[in-house]
């Protein structure tokens, strides 16, 4: 297994969380990891993102036009950050409506494909908007492509999770199920 | 053995624990304010008996460990880079000086910059300052390097530099932590001696001290040239261009070259400063092009004796400003290897949808104060009280931020809001302009260089309010104790803590209160006192004390008194919320006929209900009451 994958959102969207949990479930799986974080002024609600490589080089951060996955909590930073991604990569977006039309056709030439799921309502549904980051997790780790399994991402969520295992488990349940639902369609 | 994602601050922690560390100081800045979080972790976790605070700033942070050094235990002081300019003093004394117990510097770098005032480059601190220098190029290498930083720095009775930027303090790597490690031999039994023409050296011993660091580091060169931290990859390759890099660029530029499918040597040093002459002249001597790769400015490049084929930031091959960013090690890669008649591949970005992107007027989210934070509050009264017609110096913290809100006319570096603010009386006195003067800095950058400036002010009869926002901890990098907290770097209880109220009257100041930003009306009271000092007959500094904690770090008070609000339908759209009180959670909506309540953020401070002046934020029981 070789990825390179994105991780992008704005600050407070518990980006850090979420790149900790890809790192420490593939270090459990025997991987090597290298990761760039955003820390400082940004983390104030600015544009936050991470890159990780899962058995890839040492350098921190993924060239343009080769990451293989984005995950983006909101949509702006997804279009903002699309050239990254290589031809056939794929983004898992947390939204209720598309990309911005404009992208689309340049989308479908690069052949890359745009998963779409309302993270953010399915986490009030939950009871808190603070669990939408690891709704997105589990709705990755459904896709057949992604290739992390869910049983370790749920060891590493019950490791890390502070005081709110519970919940946490539940969010990556229903992000798992809900990509299940739409992958399989 | 078992490996876990450890954070390039972290893997920096292990190695001074592992390598026997006694004393460790700091003061925060990112990007190393993890550091000593970590050596705190690691302590613990391998039951070391060491010494860790954060200090009040990074000279006395720096004189602590020295003292430390100079009793014969191996010290470390970490702080950014632009901490290391308040440690300049002592670092270049230190120098000639030198140290006892390994002595190691951590200077962090912030190419970018990404949160810095400047893009400074320690290593040329360094080389001015006649100090060697380490520069790791990933969490694993900067671990390990310093057992070589401490050893150097004791075979040659020296302080030595580590320099990490914000790509490595911030990634994070796949390491093994357990086992490595040597066994703890116990404190050793030192102490500080007596060495006049050391310790206390006249100019005259000063002068031979001179002498005897010229001869250290040429010394150090020579070995530097044998040492294993500084080699050539891909040197089988033949080809007539070479590369030379240092820091995360090394790593970048291999990525690079793996992406254009070229196989061209690189010389990897380790050491910047001072630079293995004899290594890189015998590499460069191999190429008719060489190209330098660091960060953030030229160390390397400009102690290159020849450099008739080198190429780099001095000739504008390589930008002269930012970072070195994978897309632009591949750019000059590329376009230098086109040059020299290699066959490189195109870069792997699609140039059309690059271009599209940049061209897309995507919404721009600047980073802003909390929702609830304190500053808003404070700034929000400030901004009613004196309009925009006042002179608002800033300072260094979270409140930087109180630029959106056209709160902060200027920051320069830490302090230095008492000291533009007093710059500006002055100067306005000459040029007759009345307008009020209105500084603001927060708890930690007042401990920090606030104290002295606040002195000279009231010694010199300036007239100004300042505010000091005391939100009871260092919030923007991480929620460090200041001297003002009941509690030490460890969670330790403090023997004592300092007041902010008598400390400012001690420095002679007339007028000293203490107000809750949260309450507007006593808050904009206060102030309007304050100024009335100030501009008195008899008056001079007014200090006003705005106290309330973080919200982020402690939200026990909102917890305990919370106001939920609602924004009533007559809500126009006017923006005057969004715009002069800014909090991330009021929401105009994309047809802009009205703002929203967010309430997956909103804090329930109740703060914005004075943020609309038509009173169409209300607190949600009135909302309750009316219906
Ligand atoms: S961290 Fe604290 S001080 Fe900083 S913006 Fe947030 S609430 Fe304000
Ligand atoms: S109550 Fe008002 S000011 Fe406070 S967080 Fe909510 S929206 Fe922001």
């Amino acid at each position: 297994m070789d990825i390179k994958l994105i991780i992008t959102g704005n600050g407070g969207q518990g980006i850090v969380f979420l790149t900790r949990l890809f790192a420490q479930t593939a270090v459990t799986l025997g991987h090597s990891v290298m990761v760039s974080e955003t820390h400082g002024m940004s983390q104030r609600g600015g544009s936050v993102i991470s890159h990780l490589k899962i058995n890839g080089d040492e350098a921190p951060l993924i060239l343009s036009g080769t990451a293989d996955f984005m995950i983006a909590l909101e949509a702006n930073e997804a279009v903002r950050n699309l050239a990254l991604l290589r031809r056939a990569g794929m983004v898992f977006v947390n939204a209720d409506d598309g990309l911005r039309s404009e992208v689309g056709h340049h989308l479908d030439r690069l052949n890359i494909k745009v998963m779409r799921l309302p993270a953010s309502r399915l986490a009030l549904e939950l009871g808190s908007a603070s669990i939408t980051n690891i709704i997105m997790a589990g709705f990755a780790a459904a896709h057949p492509a992604f290739d992390i399994p869910i049983k370790k991402m749920t060891a590493t969520v019950e490791k890390i999770s502070k005081n709110n295992a519970e919940l946490n488990l539940k969010a990556l349940e229903t992000g798992y199920q809900a990509g299940r639902k739409i992958f399989s369609a | 053995m078992n490996s876990q994602p450890i954070l390039g601050n972290e893997a920096i922690a292990i190695g001074i624990i592992e390598n026997g560390c006694r004393v460790v100081t700091a003061y925060p800045g990112t990007p190393s304010s993890e550091i000593l979080a970590g050596v705190m972790k690691h302590k613990k976790r391998l039951k070391r008996d060491v010494y860790t605070e954060w200090s009040i700033n990074e000279k006395v942070a720096f004189e602590i460990a020295l003292a430390a050094s100079w009793t014969g235990l191996r010290a470390v002081v970490t702080m950014k880079q632009v901490g290391l300019n308040v440690a300049s003093d002592p670092l270049f004394s230190a120098a000639y000086t030198g140290v006892k117990g390994g002595f190691v510097v951590i200077s962090a770098d912030d190419p970018g910059p990404h949160s810095s005032q400047t893009e400074q480059d320690s290593r040329l601190m360094a080389l001015v300052a006649k100090i060697p220098v380490f520069d790791p190029s990933t969490p694993a290498e900067a671990r390990e390097v310093i057992k070589d930083a401490f050893a150097l720095s004791e075979r040659y009775k020296i302080p030595v530099i580590l320099r990490p930027t914000t790509r490595l303090c911030h990634a994070v790597q796949s390491l093994s932590i357990d086992g490595a490690h040597e066994p703890d031999d116990g404190i050793p039994s030192v102490k500080f001696h007596r060495d006049p023409p050391r310790w206390t050296a006249t100019p005259k011993f000063r002068n031979l001290l001179h002498v005897e660091l010229n001869k250290k580091l040429k010394d150090i060169a020579d070995e530097f040239s044998d040492s294993p931290l500084n080699y050539v990859v891909n040197a089988s390759s033949n080809g007539t261009m070479g590369i030379i890099a240092s820091g995360v660029a090394f790593q970048t530029a291999q990525q690079a070259l793996q992406e254009l499918g070229a196989r061209v040597p690189i010389l990897k040093i380790g050491t910047p400063f001072p630079l293995p002459q004899k290594l890189v002249n015998s590499f460069c001597a191999q190429f008719e092009t060489l190209i330098v790769l660091e960060e953030p400015d030229v160390c390397i490049e400009i102690q290159i004796q020849d450099r008739s084929h080198v190429k780099g930031r001095l000739d504008g091959s390589v930008p002269g400003a930012g970072e070195l960013t994978p897309e632009v090690i591949f750019l000059v890669l590329s376009k230098a290897l086109s040059e020299a008649g290699y066959q490189v591949n195109q870069p792997p970005e699609d140039p059309e949808l690059a271009a599209l992107i940049k061209g897309l007027p995507l919404p721009v989210k600047p980073p802003r104060l909390c929702p609830g934070c304190s500053h808003r509050s404070a700034f929000f009264a400030m901004k009613r009280t004196f309009g925009p017609n006042a002179i608002y110096p800033g300072d260094i913290g979270c409140y930087t931020l109180g630029t959106n809100l056209r709160a902060v006319d200027t920051f320069v570096d830490m302090g230095a809001s008492i000291t533009m603010a007093n710059g500006f009386f002055q100067a306005n006195r000459l040029v007759k302009d009345e307008r009020p003067i209105v500084a603001t800095i927060g708890d930690s950058t007042f401990l920090h260089s606030g104290v002295a400036p606040l002195i000279n002010a009231v010694h010199t009869g300036a007239r100004f309010v300042l505010l000091i926002l005391d939100n009871h901890t260092t919030a923007m990098t991480g929620f460090q104790p200041t001297a003002a907290n009941d509690y030490l770097a460890d969670r330790m209880e403090a023997p004592r803590k300092v007041s902010i109220p008598d400390l400012v009257r001690a420095c002679g100041v007339g007028y000293v209160n203490v107000a809750d930003p949260y309450d507007q009306e006593d808050f904009i009271r206060t102030l309007k006192e304050a100024q009335a000092h100030a501009q008195s007959p008899d008056g001079g500094v007014a200090v006003l004390i705005a106290e309330r904690p973080c919200t982020l770090y402690d939200q026990s008070p909102i917890l305990e008194h919370p106001v939920p609000v609602v924004i009533t339908e007559e809500c126009d759209g006017c923006r005057y919320c969004t715009e002069a009180f800014e909090c991330p959670a009021l929401v105009l909506r994309p047809d802009k006929s009205r703002v929203d309540i967010d309430y997956s953020i909103c804090v329930d401070c109740g703060q914005c209900i004075d943020a609309c002046h038509k009173g169409f934020i209300i607190p949600k029981i009135l909302e309750i009451s009316r219906a």
